[in-house]
């Protein structure tokens, strides 16, 4: 990873909160709203509930901090994983395509302007979304926007397609 | 040492003629002594010790966790648990409360997080040991098992990492249950333990205070209940997807 991917990934980072804000849909539980915008805080982790946790915490933190220009191999590792990941959820939504030609013509037709980017994750859906159901993988249909549903550690989070 | 302290202190507020009630807090607050108090250590080894030994056990908690809002202002969530835990490699985790209802198993091979109201689970390939598997679940999925310190056979090693000072406060009821109070201090955070007394010293409380988040939020839980003797049967460890929950992945870190 280098520096400068480093620097983009602490602006997207930085911009979060905004998202998480932005995102908070006006009949999810106070209690979960609230979670939210702690979790918005940038460069202050949830509260720790285990001490391991705490070192792993602080692991993350160094590693990012003495990453230097030079790939490291993890990284590298990662990414491929990331691009395996993406030419199946191209080959998937290809299929997809395939298979219902209409129900993508209608999504594209539908999709709005301002729709969040693929891969965008959200913790709560917006509000009137369906489920429905394609090439035997559940999505939520959200005014033409699709999400997937996936756990983040320990959270339910919502992956938009 | 400590009684050094004590005198020292007691003289100094009669000196400056204090009311003698205030002594007593100040006492505490004030007596504690650098480095780690080798009475604080062993107990809290007893206590690591004695869990580790333990073949199959449950326990029923109940956790606080604060969370600080950006204003600061800190907000308390609450949980119950409930654990069943069999050495080498198997463990079950419901939880329930304000943020989450979740249900985790571990049963030697598969690690399963299942989100009732959700209708979802994830299921995911684990190591074959249950410290493997908590390491495993902490590093590559960011699930932190809430205390899962204690399961840990090397739970004291994973608990005094980097630990500077510690004390015994001193004895504590918990839950109807009389207690030793252990202080622990690291880098971090805060340790505070309740060791329970006698021939089974098993662990009552755990308070993990985050000193270097804003406002220090605290992580508490209260082991209501042990059973060193528990009944498993065949579903304790195995996880059957209801009829109608969607199998959902796991987002890589």
């Amino acid at each position: 990873m280098t520096r400068s991917k480093i620097l983009k990934a602490l602006l997207v980072a930085a911009a979060m909160p905004l998202l998480y804000l932005a995102d908070a849909s006006p009949d999810a539980a106070p209690g979960l709203t609230l979670l939210r915008e702690a979790q918005a805080i940038v460069g202050a982790p949830l509260t720790p509930v285990s001490v391991a946790g705490v070192a792993r915490r602080t692991t993350a933190r160094t590693v990012v901090a003495a990453e230097t220009a030079a790939t490291s191999a993890t990284a590298q590792q990662q990414a491929a994983t990331a691009q395996q990941q993406q030419a199946t959820a191209q080959q998937q939504a290809a299929t997809a395509q395939q298979q219902s030609a209409t129900a993508q013509q209608q999504a594209a037709a539908a999709r709005p302007a301002g729709a969040p980017a693929v891969g965008t994750v959200v913790n709560t859906l917006p509000a009137g979304c369906k489920p429905e159901t394609r090439s035997g993988v559940e999505y939520q249909n959200c005014g033409g926007v699709y999400y997937r549903s996936a756990f983040q550690g320990n959270n339910l989070v919502y992956v938009v397609q | 040492m400590q009684s050094t302290l004590s005198k020292h202190v007691a003289a100094t507020l009669a000196r400056c003629g204090t009311f003698a009630a205030l002594a007593g807090l100040a006492l505490v607050v004030q007596a504690q002594p650098a480095g780690i108090a080798p009475e604080a250590q062993r107990l809290l080894k007893a206590s690591t010790d004695f869990l580790a030994k333990q073949q199959q056990f449950s326990a029923e908690t109940r956790n606080t966790l604060e969370v600080v809002l950006k204003s600061g202002q800190k907000i308390e969530f609450n949980h119950q648990a409930r654990m069943s835990a069999q050495r080498p490699n198997k463990l079950r985790a419901e939880r329930t409360g304000d943020l989450v209802n979740q249900l985790f198993v571990y049963d030697g091979k598969t690690l399963t997080l299942h989100n009732p109201q959700d209708k979802a689970y994830a299921q995911v390939a684990a190591p074959d040991t249950l410290e493997a598997m908590l390491e495993f679940a902490r590093t590559k999925l960011d699930i932190v098992a809430p205390a899962g310190d204690l399961l840990n056979k090397n739970a004291y090693d994973i608990l005094m990492d980097g630990v500077t000072d510690g004390f015994v406060v001193g004895k504590a009821v918990i839950e109807g249950v009389r207690c030793d109070h252990l202080a622990f201090r690291a880098p971090h955070v805060d340790l505070q333990m309740w060791i329970q007394e006698g021939a089974q010293p098993l662990p009552r409380r755990m308070v993990i205070t985050t000193r270097d988040l804003v406002n220090a939020p605290q992580f508490a839980v209260t082991m209501t209940k042990w059973n060193l003797q528990p009944k498993f049967n065949a579903q304790t460890f195995s996880f059957n997807p209801p009829v109608g929950a969607t199998k959902v992945d796991f987002l890589p870190r």
